[in-house]
């Protein structure tokens, strides 16, 4: 118990990573999200929960402008990475997503080797000058993403060869071998057995030592096993921000309550 | 708050627990005004009774703890769901507890048939349960009603549990020094007092699990303690 309160406090001076203010999100006429204000520590796993179509996908597309992609899509209100606001007209979308990586709800390696796929982010980067530096990157990116002993004898072959667990893996190695600061997941586990599932959830608990990990689950398990702060989104609000362990044995509110114990869906 | 669950068998498991705690409930209040009585009027017909009920309070423990663990195991209970299953745990542990001081306390009327009466000790034991089974009474109401108000005022009237069983205590210290011959009888008569004002503490903590149960949180420590007799000389 103590050892939880003493983690609880910890959490609540690590500093911000990421601040959200005020941010409400359009797509045309559409408010998909209501006047978001959060801080998203470093070196912490974050899970967003609510119910499909409680803006969470949204949200956490805003925090690498994947939603500038989609034409309607307005953004507004203030995010802050690192103290900078990265709607700011001089930063570039492509550099802020090497900072900002993604790993998407459906496995999708390129149609390339294992070893492109994982290499493709540094080569466009530049991080690397020779092929020894970037073997390094390759490897050290597979080995963080638990895959090198599966997959070091076969860095040639399809990465669409592996299985689906190991797929996701190597979508994991590919956003983190352009050495993100915040890693962006977005349903990481929902095409996975429950094996892959502990693997990768493994491997979140891992990168929050390097990373701050924002992960969309609709697993309440999921997220309570892996994260150490939890937001309830409902209709486009966040209408619960807090410890883990606090939303899912005491929350606050009565809306997440509902949401947690099943009784909404 | 919503009412259901989306998952109406969760309603139906959790109503289910709910049901055998209660069962279990009626069952230790009984137990404790039949042993109460049938010391009174040395019925040792109904002594035999209670000991023999004790099984089925046993055996419903075991049951509602089978049922928490499948709960826990099969929907991943959380939140306040988390904290009934929890509370069920805690309260079904706490009757059988009741049960077994119940129990005790029928098999010493055995004993004490065959001994002096001492004074009216028997009636004010009797007294005492009657209040004890009046907090469980309570304790149980206020659990299936989810009433704070209610939980708090039964940890509040365990004061008076203890009050009446410091009385005892002197009581029967003043027998025993009058006359030896009656240290026998008040040493059992006393450790049912004790095992009476035990019933008075696990209905406490079944109280204070209704508390938790509805808000979470634990009641302060500062509960009344109003048993002095372990510092007397």
């Amino acid at each position: 118990m103590n050892d939880m309160t003493r983690l609880e406090n910890a959490l609540d001076v690590t500093e911000a990573k990421i601040s959200a203010r005020g941010v409400q999100v359009f797509y045309g006429d559409t408010q998909a999200i209501r006047d978001v204000d959060v801080e998203i520590a470093d070196k912490t796993v974050t899970a967003l929960i609510g119910p499909s179509g409680c803006g969470k996908s949204t949200f956490l597309r805003c925090l690498n402008r994947m939603n500038d992609t989609i034409e309607s899509c307005r953004v507004e209100g203030t995010i802050l990475l690192d103290g900078e606001d990265i709607y700011d007209r001089r930063v570039d979308p492509v550099q802020l997503r090497a900072k900002v990586g993604m790993v998407f709800q459906k496995p999708n390696p390129f149609p390339k080797s294992i070893y492109d796929n994982v290499a493709y982010g540094p080569r466009i980067h530049g991080l690397a000058r020779t092929r020894a530096e970037l073997d390094e990157i390759v490897e050290r990116a597979l080995r963080r993403a638990a895959l090198w002993t599966e997959a070091k004898d076969r860095l040639s072959e399809p990465g669409t060869g592996l299985s689906g667990g190991q797929q996701q893996r190597l979508c994991i190695a590919r956003a983190v071998a352009t050495e993100p600061e915040v890693l962006l997941m977005d349903e990481p586990c929902s095409a996975l057995d429950p094996i892959a599932t502990a693997q990768v959830e493994e491997l979140i608990d891992e990168l929050r030592q390097n990373y701050s990990v924002v992960i969309v689950t609709h697993s309440m398990q999921q997220a309570a096993r892996v994260s150490q702060k939890t937001a309830f989104f409902h209709l486009g609000n966040l209408v619960e921000f807090g410890e883990t362990g606090h939303i899912f044995t005491n929350p606050e509110d009565p809306r997440t309550e509902a949401y947690i114990t099943g009784r909404i869906g | 708050m919503h009412e259901h669950h989306i998952a109406s068998a969760f309603d139906r498991d959790l109503e289910a627990i709910q049901a055998r705690i209660m069962k279990m409930g009626g069952l230790v209040e009984a137990a404790i005004m039949e042993a109460a009585r049938s010391l009174e009027t040395r019925d040792l017909e109904l002594a035999e009774r209670v000991r023999a009920a004790d099984k089925a309070i046993d055996a419903l423990e075991d049951m509602i703890n089978e049922e928490a663990a499948r709960v826990i195991a099969l929907r991943a209970p959380t939140a306040v769901d988390l904290r009934l299953i929890l509370s069920v745990t805690r309260i079904s542990g706490n009757l059988e507890r009741i049960g077994d001081y119940a129990k005790n306390m029928a098999k010493r009327t055995g004993v004490l048939s065959q001994m002096p009466t001492v004074d009216d000790s028997a009636g004010a034991l009797r007294r005492m349960a009657r209040e004890v089974e009046q907090m469980l009474k309570d304790a149980l109401d206020a659990y299936i009603q989810r009433d704070v108000e209610l939980a708090g005022d039964v940890i509040e009237r365990d004061r008076e549990v203890d009050q009446m069983y410091n009385a005892l205590f002197r009581e029967f210290l003043t027998f025993m020094m009058e006359d030896p011959r009656n240290i026998s009888p008040c040493m059992h008569l006393h450790f049912i007092a004790k095992n009476i004002e035990r019933m008075g503490d696990h209905v406490t903590a079944i109280a204070e699990q209704v508390i938790y149960l509805v808000s979470g949180a634990r009641p302060d420590e500062a509960r009344p303690k109003a048993d002095t007799t372990s510092v007397k000389i």
